[in-house]
């Protein structure tokens, strides 16, 4: 009992975690259906957290262990949309490659485009940082 | 009856990740990730035992239910990182803006290229962000959410791989840079890649990867008109 006593507290605080996440997140449809219909909850729901957290109401480590155990395992909550594929499989028949290829150039265009703004972005940060170092 | 057939469906998909987690952890193949085994192997038993989809969801979608939750517990590492986007707003405003930019448009316009119809043209558009958002995001852009969150799934595997080849050549130098071009391109997954070649590049993508998610649910209903 003893033993078990520590690993059983760990697990009903993550259990709690993860339903002050559900809260949290079933808060947020609420808002989207009946107040702000043009924010959905996968962006408020994030909002609503971070005021939270940033006003101190919560603390992160309230919910750390509950977030880490949803985005570690979310590869489950996935499968049955990824399997609801089945349902298109007339609209996909003799398209698998044309989709790979779009896929694939796309990615190519993404990350390229992607790393090569973002060093041109950081080169110009650090400009104006030491342009402002210099004023001050 | 029905609640009891759904239910085995449910249990069968639990075990079945669990198990190929298991199997993953120990034989860290990408091919062997449980979600390419799993669906993989759950598409089979249905096709075979002619189970139609509606009976395997009857109960999974509770699964699917906590793809919301999820999406909440993405705060946690925006806070945590709140001085890195202090820090670098600038780079990763730009890194989000171009990487989503070129997402949308590259899509479309390849998917016109190879003459695609329009139903896929508008799923295969949100494929570059995490699975969450792109479910939110597709049916504002005109998709289906389920084929959407499979492109997002061969995107993540595609970009894992493509990235670190482009990152062998690539004149690169920061990895503010390295980890936007995993973050935009291959959102989740080449968050993990990341991870584990440089913990500021994972940072990075992982900030890339969730402000981006955010935009692009805002902006699907303006960018549906657009494209």
């Amino acid at each position: 009992m003893a033993s078990l006593s520590p690993r059983l507290y760990r697990f009903a605080r993550l259990l709690l975690q993860i339903g002050a996440l559900i809260v949290i997140w079933l808060a947020a449809v609420q808002l989207s259906e009946h107040w702000l219909h043009s924010l959905p909850p996968t962006v408020s729901g994030i909002a609503i957290a971070l005021v939270l957290l940033g006003l101190g109401l919560v603390k992160r480590e309230w919910l750390t262990d509950g977030a880490t155990w949803l985005l570690r395992e979310m590869l489950l909550f996935f499968i049955p949309v990824v399997i609801a594929v089945l349902q298109y499989r007339e609209l996909l028949d003799g398209k698998l490659l044309a989709i790979f290829l779009v896929i694939i150039g796309s990615t190519a265009c993404v990350m390229i485009a992607t790393a090569l703004a973002v060093d041109l972005a950081w080169r110009i940060e650090e400009h104006f940082r030491h342009s402002d170092e210099k004023q001050s | 009856m029905n609640i009891l057939s759904g239910l085995f469906w449910l249990a069968l998909t639990v075990l079945l990740y669990a198990g190929m987690r298991g199997l993953h952890q120990r034989f860290p193949r990408p091919w062997l990730s449980p979600l390419i085994v799993v669906p993989a192997i759950l598409m089979a038993v249905l096709l075979l035992a002619r189970v139609p989809y509606a009976a395997y969801n009857a109960q999974s979608h509770w699964l699917s239910a906590m793809l919301g939750p999820a999406t909440v517990a993405f705060a946690i590492p925006i806070h945590e990182y709140r001085h890195v986007i202090r820090r670098h707003w600038f780079p990763l405003v730009i890194g989000v803006v171009v990487g989503m930019g070129v997402a949308v448009f590259s899509t479309v316009w390849f998917c016109r290229l190879l003459g695609l119809p329009e139903a896929l043209e508008r799923s295969l558009s949100v494929r570059s962000i995490s699975t969450p958002f792109a479910i939110a995001a597709a049916p504002q852009m005109g998709g289906q959410a389920e084929l959407a969150a499979v492109f997002v799934v061969i995107t993540g595997l595609v970009g894992m791989v493509l990235g670190e080849w482009l990152l062998g050549w690539l004149p690169v130098r920061t990895s503010l840079a390295r980890g936007a071009l995993f973050g935009a391109g291959a959102h989740a997954v080449g968050t993990v890649t990341a991870h584990k070649r440089d913990t500021e590049e994972g940072v990075i993508s992982s900030l890339t990867m969730i402000i981006a998610g955010m935009l692009m649910v805002l902006l699907a209903p303006w960018l549906a008109a657009w494209v």
